[in-house]
């Protein structure tokens, strides 16, 4: 462990741009809003703004990317494929823990399984990590409901987290340990990490003054998420307020829906493409039938929310697909963020 | 590039978001968080904005078609040919569309370039009967043409009412604010025939016939004279008119209304007495295609007037817009009604007024809609064109009849085929330009992205043109024209580029007297009385109730979709979006009705079985989609589905067009 005072993060961030992109939290100069943003001026890097308006899963897995190029020639009747080199290394600098959680969610999407997706492999194999602890949770948190924050476990090359003077650095990994010592960090000892700890004890005790948005108690609608026992009518009252806009997807840290498609350009090549999607399309889940135009919507929300919380999708996530950041419930044009949901479970729990 | 702040420019919303921009090229979207108005939120277009923004399907050449066959030419040489074209042409035989979704800048120049230049005023966009009725109608009422009320206090209203059409599909972002208000308290009672998912967020769904939403309100307005809760002192301080309304309402039986309507007297009563004992309360319509008739539109006006729930902070009626920037094409004077700042085109010291600001000799004897023009037997020679939405080309025949068609547009559109000079526009994020949405909200969307090579604003274009026949036009910039029109228009004198870069737009009326702009119309400030609106037509009092013995004893309505809502020709330039079109028109690949479950069961009808729709005029094949969100009597076609307008709706597509009171007496037969 390391002490890092507050002048070293410039040099630290400068450091570090020499070899990558710099992304991290900025203000909106005119709305104030934060949002997870490349970092032009690095000056506009702010770690102490609240969580991000937006999660960093765009710059692993953008939301309009082309994957490859290809040209049909007609006279050898073959198909010339290249792949499209996109990819500088990239460094997130201030990722909170349950975005990181959901980073590694992702991870476990496109590279745990059966087949590894490259293009993410691409961006992730160059990526350099740095996670900013939560010292005090934000309106709309909930991640100790879902094991996810405030500080962060594992998954970061450097980890800090403010004292009210400087940092308390810790190293997760040899890119890491390497950038503090090229910097010449002061080393700490045990009671650095002591220190952090109960920073983040004082954290998760003033949920209940702060995290004042949500009160999501996961783990009982975990329960009946899995076992099944919700009323119809509870998904139809819900199915009801969705106005199928998809954003519960789009700003979700470890939805992963994705949509394909090839654009024929005016030059004559050929873009393979891939867009964020959401389940809660009617195209994406489209199935024959359609015999009962109610249902649809209300099965679709039921299957985000069965992909969020239940234990078979946790499995395949090592984890809950939930993270507790509280972003769907803010997007929502029907008021039916994760949160709200869990409570209406909740309370068909507690009604009988 | 970084995420860059900007809007939508899909609907009338106008909601807040990010763009972001990587190598020249749009790559994504995200809702702005601190937007007044969308605070974060975007519809399912709103998310896919990016998806068009970079279509492959651009017109990026200026074209001249010779022959059958389109030559790519220069800026100068597209311009010097319709400039010579044009210069033996009469005011009398041209018309302008204008385009609902190009900015102020641009609207405002086209109508100059059309009255000031050509010495015309034929005028007007392609689908605003809706929004030209709600502005003439709250003129009459208010002296204010647009929304009276304020979207930002709205979370605090005590009641809402929801007139027609279904706002969840055509502005969600609004509907979204409804229904957070709703969730916080508000009573939410929402009238259409249909059963719209607006109407399933809403405590109260009134389901009159269609055709009667008009006599449901005046039947409410009535309750409340009876029951003794009008607004009086209100009515005596702000209004006039009110002695003929009330003689007129004790003729009315509520009875009879309630037998016309179907819908009961006592649920009536209880939603009348709701809004009067309301706090603050509210009512929306929706504009432009699937908008209210002026007689519904003025019953729901005088109703709360009568209440005394307008000239009030807390009170509105909101007319919602379905297109991006439909409100400021009107404000600038894009109609045969309206001169720039809602001057009437009658108003001989309007015209006075403006040739003063013009420095220019102007006809004032007014012109025609740009359809009236192309389906009259009239003089009309040359057509000019911005941006046509649809994939709806009426009057074909005539078009290629004409002289001279000159299409101005971004995207590819099977209009511009029919033209015979093409120039190719930027698109609201290669240029700089403000876009007025239905809360009266003028917001600046400033240039993103580089545009190709040969595109330009329209602005642009045209002031080129008017040079070309000899006008000093010497606008530089699109803040240039609006310095113009902070003269011109009296509602925009103190909005300016520099207020509106640091800010959220600004609401007109924004002038001396409120110089950030103004929320909602006040009746202290008014400087005249609201008037009860009495033009009622009396052979529309009373519509029979179609008979089941009848011919066409079944009435169709024509509605619109999430995807495919009157601009067929955008949404299909998107991938998620066209793709959820697709996926409705997989199953039934023909375009599908929409029939009650009760009608189907008596007419013997399976889902998806083939039936015939025959009216007077014409008939149909389509899929049955059985639905539980019609009435009995009632058939539904989505508007989306285009394919089947010019096969059967096109005779009536006109007045289906002009409101969502309009229905087509139709019967059902089967295929055998
Ligand atoms: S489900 Fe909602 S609260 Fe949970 S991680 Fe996704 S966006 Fe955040
Ligand atoms: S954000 Fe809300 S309205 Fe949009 S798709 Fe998700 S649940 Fe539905
Ligand atoms: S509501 Fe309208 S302005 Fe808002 S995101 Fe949707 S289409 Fe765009």
């Amino acid at each position: 462990m390391y002490w890092l005072e507050k002048n070293q993060l410039e040099q630290l961030v400068k450091k570090l741009a020499k070899d990558y992109r710099i992304f991290g939290p900025r203000r909106d100069e005119v709305s104030g809003e934060v949002i997870f943003d490349w970092l032009e001026n690095l000056s506009d890097l702010d770690l102490q703004a609240s969580i991000p308006y937006n999660p960093p899963k765009f710059i692993l897995f953008p939301h309009f990317e082309e994957i490859l190029k290809y040209r049909y020639d007609h006279r050898s009747k073959k198909a010339v494929i290249e792949r499209i080199n996109l990819l500088e290394p990239k460094a997130l600098v201030g990722i909170r823990a349950c975005d990181l959680t959901g980073l590694l969610c992702l991870d476990r999407f496109f590279l745990g399984q059966e087949f590894v997706d490259e293009v993410y492999l691409e961006h992730r194999k160059k990526l350099f990590i740095i996670s900013n602890t939560c010292v005090r949770p934000f309106p709309q948190c909930f991640c100790v409901c879902t094991d996810s924050g405030p500080g962060a476990k594992e998954g970061y090359d450097l980890d800090l987290t403010f004292t009210g003077e400087g940092y308390i650095v810790n190293c997760g990994s040899k890119k890491g340990q390497k950038l503090a010592e090229e910097l010449g960090l002061k080393e700490a000892g045990p009671e650095a990490s002591e220190l952090r700890q109960k920073i983040i004890d004082d954290s998760i005790s003033s949920f209940d003054r702060f995290a004042l948005e949500n009160k999501a108690w996961i783990s009982r609608a975990t329960n009946r998420l899995t076992t099944g026992f919700i009323k119809p009518e509870v998904w139809e009252y819900i199915g009801n307020q969705c106005f199928e806009c998809g954003a519960c997807s789009f700003v979700c840290p470890t939805c992963s829906c994705f949509n394909i498609e090839d654009v024929n350009s005016k030059t004559g090549d050929t873009y393979r493409v891939r867009t964020w999607d959401s389940c809660s399309f009617e195209g994406y889940t489209k199935m024959a039938g359609d015999h009962n135009p109610r249902k649809p919507v209300e099965d679709r929300r039921n299957k985000r929310f069965f992909c969020k919380l239940s234990y078979s999708q946790s499995k395949k996530y090592l984890r809950p697909g939930c993270v507790g950041c509280g972003r769907c419930a803010r997007v929502c044009p029907g008021d039916i963020g994760l949160p709200n949901v869990v409570t209406y479970i909740r309370r068909e729990i507690t009604e009988g | 590039m970084p995420y860059l702040r900007g809007l939508c420019n899909f609907c009338g919303t106008g909601c807040g978001h990010f763009l972001r921009v990587e190598n020249n090229r749009v790559r994504g979207v995200y809702p702005l968080p601190g937007h007044p108005l969308s605070k974060g939120r975007l519809c399912v277009r709103g998310w896919h904005i990016h998806e068009l923004l970079q279509t492959e399907e651009r017109i990026t050449q200026p074209q001249i078609k010779y022959g059958d066959r389109f030559k790519r030419v220069s800026l100068e040489e597209a311009i010097s040919f319709v400039a010579e074209k044009l210069k033996s042409i009469s005011g009398q035989e041209i018309a302008f569309l204008g385009s609902p979704r190009a900015s102020n800048e641009d609207n405002y120049l086209f109508g100059k370039f059309a009255r000031a230049v050509m010495k015309s005023n034929n005028l007007s966009l392609s689908s605003d009967a809706g929004q030209e009725e709600s502005a003439i109608t709250l003129l009459q009422g208010a002296g204010w043409p647009a929304m009276l009320g304020s979207m930002e206090r709205l979370r605090q209203a005590d009641f809402i009412l929801v007139v027609g059409g279904d706002l969840t599909k055509q502005n969600p972002i609004i509907a979204s604010e409804i229904h957070y208000a709703h969730r916080a308290g508000a009573e939410l009672v929402t009238i259409s025939a249909r059963k719209t998912q607006m109407a399933k967020l809403s405590q109260i769904h009134l389901r009159p016939e269609p055709g009667t939403a008009s006599r449901l309100l005046e039947a409410m307005a009535k309750v409340l004279v009876d029951e003794g809760r009008i607004a009086a002192d209100f009515i005596s301080r702000y209004t006039e008119g009110s002695e003929k309304f009330l003689k007129y309402l004790e003729s009315l039986s509520l009875q009879e209304i309630a037998h016309l309507t179907g819908v009961e007297i006592e649920l009536i009563r209880t939603v009348a007495l709701k809004m009067a004992e309301a706090e603050s309360a509210y009512a929306f319509y929706a504009t432009g295609i699937q908008s209210l008739d002026h007689r519904t539109m003025a019953a729901l006006f005088n109703l709360y007037l009568l209440a005394g729930k307008l000239g009030r902070p807390d009170c509105g009626i909101n007319p919602v817009t379905g297109i991006s920037n439909l409100l400021g094409s009107y404000d600038m004077g894009v109609s045969p009604a309206f001169l720039p700042g809602y001057f009437s085109v009658e108003d001989k010291a309007a015209w006075k007024r403006l040739e003063e600001h013009w420095q220019i000799k102007l006809n004032p004897i007014p012109g025609k809609s740009v359809s009236a023009c192309l389906s009259d037997d009239s003089s009309c020679r040359v057509l000019f064109v911005v941006d046509h939405d649809e994939e709806i080309i009426r009057n074909v025949k005539k078009i290629k009849e004409l002289d001279l068609v000159v299409y101005f547009g971004a995207y590819e559109n099977a209009f511009a085929r029919l033209a015979n000079v093409i120039f190719p526009l930027t698109t609201y994020v290669e240029s700089d330009g403000t876009y007025t949405n239905c809360e009266r909200r003028v917001q600046l969307s400033q240039k993103k992205v580089e545009p190709p090579a040969e595109s330009r604003p329209l602005w642009e274009i045209l002031t080129l043109m008017a040079k070309a026949l000899g006008h000093n036009w010497t606008y530089r910039s699109a803040e240039e024209v609006m310095t113009e029109i902070n003269r011109v228009v009296p509602q925009y004198a103190g909005i300016t580029y520099g207020k509106l870069r640091t800010g959220w737009g600004l609401k007109w009326p924004c002038d001396e007297q409120h110089p950030s702009g103004t929320d909602s119309l006040l009746a202290e400030e008014m400087s005249r009385r609201f008037c009860f609106i009495l033009n009622q037509d009396e052979k529309l009092a009373f519509l029979p109730r179609l008979q089941e013995k009848d011919q066409y004893p079944l009435k169709l309505v024509v509605g619109r979709s999430n995807y495919f809502w009157h601009q067929n020709s955008i949404m299909k330039k998107t991938f998620i979006p066209k793709r959820e079109y697709n996926a409705l028109l997989l199953l039934y690949p023909k375009g599908f009705v929409e029939i009650s479950e009760e009608e189907a069961r008596r007419l013997g009808l399976r889902e998806k079985q083939q039936v015939r729709v025959v009216s007077e005029a014409a008939e149909i094949k389509l899929a049955v989609r059985i639905s539980p969100d019609i009435l009995p009597g009632m058939l539904y076609i989505p508007y989306f589905i285009d394919e089947m307008i010019p096969e059967f709706l096109h005779r009536q597509v006109a007045d289906l067009e002009k409101n969502e009171e309009f229905f087509l007496p139709v019967r059902l037969e089967k295929v055998e």
